[in-house]
């Protein structure tokens, strides 16, 4: 009899357990969006991910494999989170044989262009800048206002010459969901040519000074 | 990771508008040269694909899930394939993981730092039992934010089992609840664990930015009960005439070998610094003691290096001393190759 007792008062106690669990569940998730929880989830959850690491943070649920794949990931991606170009063997074994080595490479961009690319950009960190050919590309810019948003900027100068088509600029933006980065469909036209406005604006008072 | 644009999505579109049904593939391989803890040179290769299926509904809630294909590096294995036993139903603001989920069992516990190879192919084997005998099964976790800090609770309904079982029936139920806020410079984490067997945990860690890296240092005591593994042909046995259960528990050899009930705790920290945009160096060092005494101190150092193009090279070294099995301290250190798809 006191066995079948303390077996009902189990049960009881795991039931309570599951149903509070679950009306906790229900109440958080349809609070999901307000100001009281959930709205800094994301934000918490990169803060944490910068802490802990992506793949070790305890607040994330990971099986085994899931785990190994993302820290090798991370590792690919390296402390700055963004997995660069892969190494050229052959270019660096070139190199050290000194082949190659005589090549004269005649660039077509203009140094003013590029020098007002640079101004203009300079507010952001550069991952790639190439005077040859004339390509300058930004890191993901983030907003902390913004956590589930991110652009770069892609500048690409096509003549020698200080002339208002000698340069292209595109602006890339991404959106934060479910945890993957998706590509924005906005457009971002407007934006470009205010940009483009403003490299050529800089590029003429190099140019004249 | 490559996006397959999945006729799903056209199809769920008609039902529901503005779903987005994904599925994505991603994996990884390494390859790695290990010299374990006896001196013995290894080579170990282990490679596996996830895939992740999920979907959005029309009224923002993600749910997800995954399966994979893995070939374990821990030893000589052939492909198998697991994963799909969890759903995770996502919203803006919180996260729920329903089915297979595993709840932190030494929280607080800190200072590893090398990988698999070295971590698991290492041949370590320690006389300190750490950990609950059990901390995954069947149930559901949720973890949210309230203002800045970041909250997760969990419970274990039958730990016996992973996506299916008898709720009325189960015995074997763990409980979890963990909250990390940001203090200043600081961000502190605590947390507590529970387990039907009467084990209990509880800890912390307090991490910091210092000197270019990041800092984190541990506490975490747990309450175990003593191990109850048996030898073959010795242990328990069954009285013939009450049908009850005789007997003394032996514990194997090889075990983590707690004969003694009571506490167990762990102190560690951790450093990882970026010595460039590619390059990370990070250190650590653990000192962990359970009830029977038995102690041992822990120091890892890992060194990673992307390559670019998904590729990385790492070296990893771990010495264990202190109580441990018989050729199961020393030093191991090992270095490969990742690629990650």
């Amino acid at each position: 009899m006191s066995c079948q007792n303390s077996k009902n008062i189990y049960i009881l106690a795991m039931f309570i357990r599951a149903l509070f669990l679950l009306l906790f569940s229900l109440i958080v998730v349809s609070c999901g969006n307000s100001s009281m929880t959930g709205s800094n989830h994301q934000s918490n959850m990169e803060k944490l991910d910068k802490i802990y690491g992506k793949c070790k943070n305890p607040y994330r649920q990971y099986k085994k494999i899931e785990r190994r794949v993302c820290e090798d990931k991370q590792r690919a991606a390296g402390p700055d989170g963004v997995v660069g170009d892969p190494i050229n063997v052959t270019e660096i074994m070139n190199r050290v044989r000194g082949i190659g080595s005589n090549t004269v490479a005649v660039s077509d961009t203009n140094n003013a262009l590029w020098d007002g690319s640079l101004q203009v950009l300079n507010n952001y960190s550069l991952k790639i800048t190439d005077f040859d050919g004339g390509y300058i590309e930004t890191n993901w810019i983030n907003n902390s206002d913004l956590p589930n948003q991110r652009c770069l900027i892609k500048s690409h100068i096509t003549s020698k010459e200080l002339i208002s088509t000698g340069i292209s600029v595109k602006i890339i933006c991404e959106k934060l969901i479910n945890n993957e980065w998706y590509l924005s469909d906005e457009n971002f036209t407007e934006d470009e040519k205010r940009l483009t406005l403003k490299i050529l604006e800089t590029a003429q008072t190099l140019a004249n000074t | 990771m490559k996006k397959l644009s999945y006729l799903v999505s056209a199809v769920a579109a008609v039902f529901a508008a503005n779903a987005h049904a994904d599925v994505s593939v991603s994996g990884s391989a390494d390859a790695g040269y290990l010299s374990d803890v006896t001196g013995d040179g290894r080579i170990s290769i282990g490679s596996g694909v996830v895939f992740g299926l999920s979907t959005t509904t029309a009224n923002g809630i993600g749910m997800s899930t995954g399966l994979s294909i893995t070939v374990d590096q821990d030893g000589d294995n052939a492909a198998g394939a697991g994963g799909g036993q969890s759903v995770t139903f996502t919203t803006g603001g919180a996260t729920i993981v329903v089915g297979d989920v595993e709840l932190g069992d030494t929280p607080g516990s800190t200072g590893g730092t090398v990988g698999n190879l070295v971590g698991d192919v290492g041949q370590f084997d320690s006389d300190v039992k750490t950990g609950f005998a059990d901390d995954d099964g069947l149930g559901v976790t949720l973890s949210t934010s309230a203002g800045a800090a970041t909250i997760s609770v969990g419970y274990i309904v039958d730990d016996n089992v992973n996506n299916s079982g008898n709720m009325t029936d189960a015995t074997d139920t763990m409980s979890a609840f963990s909250i990390s806020m940001p203090m200043g410079m600081m961000t502190v984490t605590a947390a507590v664990a529970d387990h039907d067997n009467t084990e209990t945990a509880s800890g912390a860690t307090v991490s910091a930015a210092l000197g270019g890296g990041t800092l984190t240092v541990g506490y975490s005591t747990q309450t175990l009960v003593a191990d109850s593994a048996t030898v073959a042909g010795s242990g328990f046995s069954v009285n013939t005439t009450s049908g009850a259960i005789e007997g003394t528990a032996a514990v194997t050899a090889s075990a983590d070998d707690l004969t003694t009930a009571g506490d167990s705790e762990v102190i560690g920290a951790k450093y990882t610094m970026a010595l460039d945009a590619d390059t990370t160096v990070a250190v650590g060092y653990t000192n962990a003691q359970d009830a029977d005494s038995d102690s041992t101190t822990r120091f890892d150092l890992s060194l990673s290096r992307s390559l670019g193009g998904g590729a990385s090279v790492y070296l990893d070294m771990r010495t264990l001393n202190g109580d441990v099995d018989t050729n199961g301290g020393g030093t191991a250190m090992g270095f490969g190759t990742a690629v990650a798809f």
